[in-house]
């Protein structure tokens, strides 16, 4: 089997990969960040949105060795319970969530729309979350918690 | 950090506990659980629709380096295991005679009866072990004619599901005085008919099912974490009815869940498949469905075809209603399956409007389909759609205007108390005022300026109401237990099923407001059969009604100890202590205690007053509900459609619902707009399809279309709060499945506000683009 060498949320990783294993299953098993969830298969639903290199990708429907040499970050990386990212913090305040499995996926995407666009206005956050799927919430709770989020990230 | 929460937690948005863990990755799901040694699973599932299995050849897949066992129908019969039963709460023929209910097995035996069956389970090292496995597995089918769709099914002549089942009917049913609505037929001026199709939808959690496994060989007891939101019925179905293992010899759990919506609530055939597979193999097993599979195989939900009939009079008074309907049950019973088309749907025909008489009937076929199970409302939806379409199209019919055939016929408060014509109990509400209400947060005095806005763009603008009458459900009875912890923790038990809807939270809001403790100090626990002797799950918007006041009346009665307490430690009588904020003191005197101190005091027996035991604060209590709440609401919705392409925006969406008391308003929006999505869902985009050999056609996220964030409109929830019920101890009635009743009537009656001027006045759900473009263009050719 292959080696790759990544850095995930900041530390570098050296470790053999399958020629099938997929960059979701990387995370989830060799990582053991359960926090990037798989909800479908067709790279439709977006709960396994993570960052490659600052660009969102569906690590459900990448390879683990098209992300050697690259910079991953999951939602773990983001912030913890003591400590969130605003984006995280918004999300709570505006109840943006309700299961909480599409949520990871959610919030990652949300936090690199407002990286790439610190201005995104509502019809802006709609057509980027578009990739990402929640059955819950009806989603304006969502969009109030990314507005909230990227007014917080501006300062 | 401190969260103290006043007036016993009713009525504040606390901001949810569980959004820590789910925010930062850490939940905890069925997929990050994990044994020590687990072997995998995955499940053949049938290809074909209607089959006899001639034989299934799994030599090779067992010969392949990792595989470790294959499960299929021969070794099910060896084992003896029983069948899946339905709890259907409907059981007789309306000439007495009991439903049919054919063999649910957890694997197919000797014959398939729709795509997805499971045919053999199949266990491995790894999971690539397992799909490699899967193509080695030969099975020889010997396909048989199928049908699919109910109306077909019972069909003289059409293909015979089960040889013992005439016209594939499960059950049939009545409801009403059909002399009285006749005589009200006869009497009225004019009838409208409308045949509906309310569309098969699925409830498409976003977290897949899933579950592990395990059998402790020495003391023959198994354990199994499930993806469920039922976890006590269903492990007394599992292990008494189908593995005869005796319930206390399986501990069944669920971890954190992502969604459910009734998908997740009946016992499912793979969980059953793996506890068998754990002992066979004395390893822990796990499961989990990949997307494709869980459409295949998760129940689906609607799926009626109805004839809808409304009597009225030429001033628009209602007179009497008529409802025949045609109910897919699928290729088996599911855990309550028949209840949906029969029971479900029945309580609530004719919704908040005044009738002489109403007469509901109904049809369960089979069919070689996915059983059906609830979704989200299971029967309500179908009959608010089937109320509010009518008047819609009998308004567009006769020229009267659907917002005064509704304020004419609504049930005055006057009129309540009532028992409605479907045998209802409708204590309280308030049916004119929510109506009234509805409409003026919709802004109506603007719509004719947007309408002409629209116009202006070559746009039809149209503008839709629902007023939905509801009814709770689930089990009636529920258990909340509260132990105090040595360590200044408070363990509160429910046995209520959360799958997103925050009981951990507001019940811990409750407690805390209750017995003014510290709601950070309290640790939530559900879905544990060891955590609560009994447990209702999940269904029928029963959680606060049920849960919350099981919490209500344990906080209670752990005051009442409290009180007591006090009293032994100021010497006077129970009844001279009183309690307020988390003190109990002796009014007129400077005696007081805190609820903390009464804590500290239970475990010494010196504090205690003879005829309580060291303990005695750790209560636990079951409270059963008499009489279901009757949710009602009035949705009203804005649309624009493009004429020429048939694209449809929904532009603005109010509600204004009475759900008695509400306790943290947040949720209770969240719940709303959460089901307001999966109403405009089945009403826009939603169709679960078979193609007439069967075959599922919408078998991925790609062909089933969910609403996405720029499909939702901007949604504004009020409520009508003057009508808290007697029936529970907070005076709630359930809100959980209400958005999805309201949200299909209001938007299909703005798409057909919209296309009136063309002459459209019906078109069947969902409202793709390509239903609407050909619905004008029929209608323009028929002039």
């Amino acid at each position: 089997m292959p080696a790759i060498t990544v850095r995930v949320n900041g530390l570098e990783v050296t470790k053999e990969v399958g020629a099938r294993t997929l960059l979701s299953t990387f995370i989830r098993e060799e990582m053991k960040l359960t926090g990037t969830h798989v909800g479908c298969d067709t790279s439709q639903c977006g709960a396994c949105v993570v960052t490659i290199n600052g660009k969102t990708v569906k690590s459900c429907a990448t390879f683990a060795w098209e992300a050697d040499g690259a910079d991953i970050g999951t939602i773990e990386g983001l912030g913890d319970a003591e400590n969130m990212h605003p984006m995280q913090e918004a999300f709570r305040e505006h109840h943006g969530l309700q299961c909480g499995f599409c949520t990871p996926g959610m919030v990652m995407t949300a936090v690199n729309l407002v990286e790439n666009n610190p201005d995104i206005d509502e019809d802006g956050i709609k057509h980027g979350l578009e990739g990402n799927i929640c059955r819950c919430t009806g989603y304006q709770n969502i969009i109030d918690a990314v507005k909230t989020g990227a007014k917080a990230m501006r300062g | 950090m401190s969260t103290f929460v006043a007036r016993n937690g009713i009525g504040e948005s606390q901001r949810r506990v569980e959004d820590f863990r789910f925010l930062t990755g850490k939940g905890q799901y069925i997929d990050d659980v994990n044994l020590e040694n687990q072997a995998y699973a995955m499940v053949l599932r049938s290809p074909e629709a209607h089959a006899d299995i001639k034989s299934i050849d799994a030599s090779e897949a067992l010969a392949l380096d990792g595989v470790l066992l294959v499960v299929t129908g021969e070794d099910w019969k060896a084992a003896g295991y029983g069948t899946i039963p339905t709890k259907s709460g409907v059981r007789k023929f309306k000439d007495g005679s009991d439903l049919k209910e054919p063999p649910h097995h957890a694997i197919a035996i000797d014959r398939v009866r729709y795509v997805g069956q499971p045919v053999a389970l199949v266990v491995a090292e790894s999971l690539d072990a397992c799909r490699d496995a899967l193509e080695l597995i030969e099975v020889d089918y010997d396909s048989l004619p199928s049908v699919t769709h109910q109306s077909e099914a019972i069909k003289d002549g059409a293909p015979q599901i089960w040889d013992d089942i005439p016209n594939n009917i499960c059950l049939d049913f009545e409801l009403g005085d059909e002399e009285a609505q006749k005589k009200a037929f006869e009497d009225a001026d004019q009838i409208i008919t409308l045949e509906l199709v309310n569309n098969r939808v699925t409830a498409t959690p976003i977290e897949p099912r899933g579950a592990v496994a395990d059998y402790d060989a020495e003391t023959g007891k198994f354990t199994l974490w499930n993806a469920s939101q039922n976890i006590h019925a269903n492990r007394d179905t599992i292990a008494d009815a189908v593995l005869k293992i005796g319930k206390e010899n399986l501990h069944h759990i669920a971890p954190d869940v992502g969604g459910g919506f009734g998908g997740k609530n009946g016992v499912y055939q793979e969980p059953i498949l793996i506890l068998h597979a754990a002992r066979e193999i004395k390893r822990p097993v796990k499961w989990i469905n990949d997307r494709a599979e869980s459409f295949l195989s998760d129940t689906h939900g609607r799926d009626q075809v109805s004839t809808v009939q409304l009597a009225l009079d030429n001033d628009g008074t209602f007179r009497g209603l008529r409802t025949e309907t045609v109910g897919n049950l699928g290729a088996f019973c599911g855990t309550v399956g028949p209840f949906t088309p029969t029971g479900g749907s029945s309580r609530t025909q004719g919704g908040p409007f005044r009738f002489d008489a109403i007469y509901y009937t109904a049809i369960a076929p089979f069919t070689n389909t996915c059983p059906l199970d609830p979704y989200r409302g299971a029967g309500r939806p179908e009959g608010s759609y089937q109320m509010d379409r009518i008047i819609d199209y009998a308004a567009a019919k006769l020229g009267m205007d659907p917002i005064e055939l509704r304020r004419k016929n609504l049930i005055p408060e006057s009129d309540l108390p009532m028992k409605s014509p479907m045998g209802l109990d409708i204590d309280c509400g308030n049916f004119p005022a929510v109506f009234e209400k509805t409409i003026e947060i919709s802004d109506r005095a603007g719509f004719a300026k947007r309408k002409e806005a629209s116009e202006a763009k070559g746009l039809k603008r149209g503008f839709g109401v629902c007023m939905y009458l509801e009814c709770t459900g689930g089990g009636p009875k529920e258990e909340a237990k509260v132990v105090f912890r040595d360590d200044g923790k408070v363990e509160l038990s429910v046995g209520t099923a959360s799958t997103g809807m925050g009981h951990e939270t507001v019940f811990a809001q409750l407690l805390a407001g209750h017995l003014g403790i510290d709601m950070d100090d309290i640790e939530f626990h559900q879905s544990d059969t060891d955590a609560t002797d009994i447990g209702g799950g999940h269904g029928g918007s029963r959680g606060l009604e049920v849960g919350g006041s099981a919490v209500t009346q344990t906080s209670r009665e752990i005051i009442e100890v409290g009180k007591k307490i006090a009293a032994h430690r100021f010497d006077v009588g129970a009844d001279q202590v009183e309690f307020e904020e988390g003190r109990f003191h002796v009014p007129g005197t400077n005696h007081t205690m805190t609820i903390s101190d009464a804590i500290d005091s239970q475990n010494d027996p010196d504090s205690l007053p003879d005829d309580l035991e060291p303990g005695c604060m750790n209560i636990s209590t079951v409270f059963e509900r008499g009489i279901i709440s009757i949710p009602n609401g009035g949705h009203a919705c804005e649309v624009e459609v493009d004429p020429d392409t048939g694209t449809i925006k929904v532009d603005g969406y109010w509600v204004v619902d009475d759900f008695g008391t509400i306790v943290n308003k947040m949720l209770a929006d969240g719940q709303v707009m959460g089901g307001i999505a999966q109403g405009l869902g089945q009403a826009l985009m939603e169709n679960i399809v078979y193609d007439e050999s069967g075959q599922l056609v919408t078998g991925s996220l790609m062909d089933y279309a969910l609403p996405r964030a720029d499909d939702m409109p901007r949604m504004v929830i009020d409520y009508y709060e003057d009508a808290p019920t007697q029936k529970n101890l907070l005076g709630v009635k359930g809100a959980g499945e209400a958005g999805c009743v309201g949200a299909p009537p209001a938007i299909v009656n703005a798409v057909c506000d919209a296309l009136k001027e063309f002459g459209v006045h019906h078109i069947d759900m969902p409202l793709t683009p390509e239903r609407v473009w050909r619905a004008i263009q029929d209608a323009k050719a028929e002039g």
